[in-house]
């Protein structure tokens, strides 16, 4: 809790590593030149403010200075009228020099943290699906958040602040070496005593600190899990377990967190202590020497204020030390983000897909996302345009595998899929997205609008042609029916509707889009079969004269498709009408008849 | 603010003893000035070096003294926020516990968690710092003017203009600082929710190529953020320097009074002088104690929120030792969620006799899973009646009501651990046998004894290492095992294929024999097989009674079944 340094703001997840010991950076020095590199532009006037942070030492190097000589003018009755206003002058240029670093640098650290935040996000969307599959969103997000601001508000503060502390450290060493060089000696004493101390604690808390921070892992875990599944906990009636598991973690992590607190903590009192011995060691001896009359009362008065303009920077010193530490840390694996491989850029002339007719064609294609369990092992298919196909198979047969591909979230292992006769990577990403009116299981919403939600996909649509979407999706009425009707917020990005309610939002977007080709992956799931009914026809209405892939458990969904195709194992097991695969008993007759009862 | 205190007062005693070996701590540091002064007046000026040692010999003292303090209120500060802090996590946790399922829908369980983790850790370091640093600040103020004034009763006048100067200059940083900080907060919380979203929905921004209307998003909530960010941070640039500057003057005031001085006095102006370096350093932390001040405040405000709670059910009073059967039967029931405008149901009226099937069919929405809620009183019919097993549910004890109750959720939901305790949850006196035979019935026992650990494997947080139709089945098999005489399926087969589905009800039925259960589907298929069907629609009941009665009776119930099996009914 120096001062100076930044205020350090939380987000989620930041709790993780609050009061932990810096983490080393791997490579300072080519981090930092790539931040140099990265905020260019955005770090204008920062070396006018550096030069501010120089001038601001001058007051703690020449104030004690001047103070001693009043001091002396005082004791020997001569007048001081010509150091007080020297002293005044200082005074008021110290206020204008710290007034300007401080009210330019807040400007400054924050155009650097919003060009940093604005570069990470700007690769984040660049970058493959893959990515997000593999990695923790909260992990990503703490990237967005807390480590933007403590690697820049950090670098940007800590550099100012280490630059005021060096000057005064050469500067109040040199006029003290000058003035008497044992007094100096005497000053020095506390600072390697310090020095010692902060070496010795840090030793001793760093293993405090990381059994802190994994009590508290399993803390949160916990209180995580419960709280998320406590209806769960309610209905089994496991609170007296749940609470007496929470009470344990809790118990176990305050007793790390204490001790960890107090072994820490000695460091900031033990160092103050210190520095008063190092007051009175300098008192003592400046009171010897001055009665000697080898040095003037005055040098004693400039001495003892010294002795506080000196200690401070020492104390601080490791601290900010520590914080430029954890922020270069914080600053590579923001670059680690930024240096992933983004989606593969579109190959040069590649082409623009406008209004495919949608024949489709799988050749031979093979997948997998973990080498040593392949999911398609070679699927070959053609689909005329128009076609509806559905896709039947267990779960994790590779059914959603099959839309990625297409959909280019993932690129092919082997194998080529072509779209009106051309390979899909000979078309821009884009423009291939754009063809697609894609429904997920996971209703997708934004803590927007319910207008927002369904124009996401067509900004430019207007409130009519939004209400035809809503309605050809059966979303109209039950919007209506909400107090702000189309304007009603998603405050909790959807949660407050039902499931079958988020998904006819969903729905209503993607027939909004227009996308000559439709994708729904298990999208009516979770609605029943009467309100998919609606669906359906709206479906179909849409799915005439365009070909459209259909995910789905519910065999009676999709009944009519003009192709119905089963995966298994990888392989495409069956093909078929719905009437065809019946009578030919296989697999998906045999599903058939247990949905159905018969 | 007040919920901070009411966890102080608990710990007053401690508080107090901190705060005191702050307060000695800070005298030590500000008397060392004061013997300083008379190792120069006494000892320098009358050149007797015995003297400057015996004076330097009390410093050391004083020194000492102040390290006792130091040490103490660190260790006294560390451990009593840390307690606080224990405490309150554990009162939080306490309370959200006993909670109605109504109040959890009001306050959301990821408000809650965040509360228990960032607002708690937010409170203890405030808590901390208050006994750290920022009483420092005004005992060290209030003891340099003291100190001041009774060395020197001259310099009164100046000293109370330079404070109240400083004062005014504090208090306007504050005031004016305050809502700025706030307002940094919100838009943090901005950026946090709109990173969340593009994180969580980012198929969908792929599928919709919206990258750039999300960047656009997020560099609004950003530049939100920068814009408060500075607007907050150049208070304190404003202010910061000024009273700097007031203080500095503080000091060329002494000087200039001091200027015909009596050079027998020169010490005690040097303390003086001192005294005002160590009132601008503590005086330094006045950012801190905004930011902290700020943080804890909000921290606080949203915990009070979970307090404020009142559990939206009153728990009955009969309790175990009666008789308990499987019948459950709703008498004109009704219910309507807090906040709600009509009710989710209406008017329920049927009867389940023990060891009947009852398949609840309806569209989404239409009041299924709100009707099953009733049963182990998640929420309390506030019209008519529910009776189960012979009581009435609302003056039923809820722990021995759902002694009896097993249900599986639509949403599969697991908890880290391994595969047994995960289903031992819901019974922890299950024998292994049990576990194996509910297992069994939930056809999970050979994908289970598939894994390398069988049923001693781990599952990850939320159980992410299974499929979803694993899921399922594990959760099927967690109600199983606590041997319902009410099972409740809602919806729990919807990631099961066909086939799984069939042979999971089949096992369930041969399994629980005696037991009275209720089943949720969207499959028509699936409610068939059941002895009584309900038909519900916009929370009202459509339909009750067996299939081939409701083919004939109910036009609803006629409609979803050509929907999913008669024919091609809607081409």
């Amino acid at each position: 809790m120096s001062d100076g340094l930044p205020p350090q703001r939380r987000g989620p997840g930041s709790f993780v590593r609050s009061g932990a010991r810096a983490e080393k950076p791997k490579d300072t020095g080519k981090t930092v030149a790539r931040l140099w590199k990265t905020t260019s532009g955005a770090r204008k006037g920062f070396g006018w403010v550096l030069l501010l942070s120089v001038l601001a030492s001058a007051s703690s190097i020449f104030s004690p200075l001047i103070i001693g000589s009043a001091v002396n003018s005082i004791a020997s009755g001569n007048p001081i009228a010509a150091l007080i206003a020297a002293l005044a002058a200082l005074y008021v240029c110290d206020w204008l020099v710290r007034f300007l670093q401080a009210f330019f640098m807040a400007a400054i650290s924050q155009k650097v943290v919003l060009r940093l935040r604005e570069a990470l996000f700007g690769a984040m969307k660049n970058l493959p699906l893959a990515f997000f599959d593999l990695h923790q969103h909260g992990e990503l997000m703490s990237r967005l958040t807390n480590d933007i601001d403590s690697v820049s508000t950090t670098l940007s503060d800590s550099l100012a602040q280490l630059m005021v502390y060096m000057f005064t450290i050469i500067g109040v060493l040199a006029i003290m070496l000058a003035s008497s060089p044992l007094l100096t000696i005497a000053s020095a004493i506390s600072i390697v005593l310090v020095y010692f101390l902060t070496k010795a604690v840090t030793k001793r808390t760093r293993l405090l600190y990381s059994d802190q921070q994994r009590f508290l892992g399993k803390l949160n875990g916990q209180i995580e899990e419960s709280i998320s599944g406590i209806n769960i906990v309610k209905a089994f009636r496991r609170e007296e377990d749940m609470s007496a598991e929470f009470e344990a973690m809790n118990s176990d992590y305050c007793k790390a967190a204490t001790q960890a607190a107090i072994i820490s903590g000695f460091l900031m009192p033990l160092t103050g202590v210190i520095n008063n011995i190092g007051y009175l060691i300098i008192a003592v001896s400046a009171g010897i020497l001055c009665a000697q009359g080898r040095i003037s009362v005055g040098l004693i008065s400039s001495f003892l204020l010294y002795s506080r303009q000196f200690q401070r920077p020492f104390v601080d010193i490791a601290n900010i030390y520590n914080n430029l530490q954890s922020a270069v840390a914080g600053a590579e694996r923001v670059f680690g983000i930024i240096d992933e491989e983004p989606e593969p850029i579109d190959a040069p002339g590649a082409i623009e897909l406008k209004k495919p007719r949608g024949d489709i064609e799988f050749r031979n294609i093979h997948f997998s996302y973990d080498p040593l369990s392949p999911i398609l092992k070679g699927i070959s298919l053609k689909v005329p345009a128009g076609t509806r196909v559905a896709i039947v198979g267990e779960t994790g047969a590779g059914k959603t595998t099959i839309i990625n591909l297409l959909t280019r979230f993932y690129d092919l292992g082997s194998g080529s899929i072509i779209l009106d006769g051309n390979d899909l990577k000979s078309y821009s990403r884009e423009s291939l997205r754009k063809a697609f009116g894609i429904v997920l299981q996971d209703t997708s919403l934004f803590g927007d609008s319910i207008r927002a939600n369904i124009s996401y996909g067509n900004r430019d649509a207007s409130l009519e042609e939004i209400i035809s979407a809503a309605e050809a999706a059966g979303a109209h009425a039950f919007i209506t029916r909400l107090s702000e009707g189309y304007d009603t917020v998603l405050e909790q990005g959807g949660n407050e509707l039902s499931q079958g309610e988020r998904q006819l939002i969903t729905i209503a977007r993607a027939v909004l889009a227009q996308s000559p080709i439709l994708i729904l992956d298990e999208a009516t799931s979770s609605v029943d079969t009467l309100t998919e009914q609606k669906i359906r026809q709206a479906v179909l209405m849409l799915s005439s004269n365009r070909t459209s892939f259909m995910i789905a458990h519910r065999l009676s969904t999709i009944r009519e498709s003009d192709m119905i195709i089963v995966i298994a194992d990888g392989q495409i097991a069956e093909m078929g009408t719905h009437d065809e695969l019946v009578s030919f008993g296989g697999r998906y007759s045999e599903m058939y008849q247990a949905q159905s009862g018969e | 603010m007040k919920l901070i205190l009411s966890y102080v007062k608990r710990h007053l005693g401690m508080y107090i003893a901190a705060v005191s070996f702050l307060a000695l701590e800070t005298i030590a540091e500000l008397l060392l000035p004061a013997f300083m002064a008379s190792i120069v007046d006494v000892g320098i000026m009358g050149k007797d070096i015995s003297q400057i040692l015996r004076y330097g010999a009390i410093m050391l003292a004083i020194a000492l003294a102040g390290a006792v303090g130091a040490i103490m209120r660190n260790v006294l500060s560390s451990r009593t926020s840390q307690l606080i802090g224990f405490e309150l996590r554990g009162d939080i946790y306490k309370k959200v516990m006993s909670l109605s399922f109504e109040n959890i829908d009001n306050v959301k369980p990821a408000a809650i968690i965040t509360r228990i983790t960032n607002d708690v850790t937010q409170i203890i370091q405030f808590s901390q710092g208050i006994m750290r640093m920022i009483l420092k600040t005004p005992i060290t103020c209030i003891g340099a003017i003291a100190l001041l004034i009774i060395q020197t009763p001259r310099q009164f006048p100046v000293m109370a203009a330079i404070l109240a100067i400083s004062s005014l200059l504090i208090y306007s940083n504050m005031k004016i600082g305050y809502p700025r900080y706030s307002i940094l907060q919100s838009k943090l919380d901005r950026l946090n929710t709109v990173s969340r979203e593009f994180l969580a929905n980012i198929r969908v921004v792929k599928a919709f190529s919206a990258e750039e209307i999300e960047s656009a998003k997020f560099q609004d909530a950003a530049a939100g953020l920068s814009q408060s960010s500075v607007r907050a941070t150049r208070v304190l640039a404003v202010f910061g320097p000024l009273i700097n500057l007031t203080v500095n003057f503080g000091i060329i005031l002494l000087l200039y009074l001091s200027r015909s001085q009596n050079a027998s006095e020169i010490g005690r102006l040097m303390a003086s002088i001192n005294y005002m370096t160590q009132v601008l350093f503590s005086l330094g932390n006045i950012s801190n104690i905004l930011n902290n001040a700020v943080r804890a405040t909000a921290s606080a405000n949203r915990i009070k929120e979970i307090f404020s709670e009142n559990p939206a059910q009153q728990d009955g009073a009969l309790v175990g030792g009666e008789a308990f059967d499987g019948t459950v039967s709703f008498e004109n029931a009704s219910f309507t969620y807090s906040g709600a405008s009509r009710p989710a149901v209406e008017n329920i009226t049927f009867r389940a006799e023990q060891g009947e099937s009852i398949g609840i069919i309806g569209s989404t929405g239409s009041g299924k899973t709100t009707l099953v809620s009733l049963v182990p009183r998640f929420y309390d019919a506030s019209e008519g009646r529910v009776v189960v097993g012979g009581h009435d549910a609302a003056e039923t004890n809820m722990d021995f009501l759902r002694r009896h109750i097993a249900i599986v959720p639509q949403k599969a939901l697991l908890f880290t651990g391994t595969i047994e305790e995960n289903l031992r949850f819901g019974n922890p006196s299950a024998t292994g046998g049990d576990i194996k035979d509910a297992a069994m019935a939930a056809s999970a026992h050979d994908f289970i004894e598939s894994f390398p650990q069988g049923y001693n494997s781990m599952l990850g947080q939320g159980g992410v290492n299974l499929s979803g139709g694993q899921k399922q089945r594990l959760c099927i098999a967690r109600a199983l095992i606590s041997n319902p005489k009410i099972l409740i399926l809602d919806d729990c087969t919807s990631a099961l294929d066909a086939t799984t589905e069939s042979v999971v009800l089949n096992a369930i039925r041969s399994e629980s024999k005696e037991a009275t259960v209720l089943i949720i589907s969207q499959r028509i298929s699936t409610v068939m097989r059941c002895e009584k069907i309900l038909v519900m629609e916009d929370g009202l009941m459509k339909g009750f009674g067996t299939h081939s009665q409701l083919m004939e009776s109910c036009s609803l119930y006629q409609a979803i079944y050509s929907s999913q099996i008669g024919g091609k009914a809607y081409v």
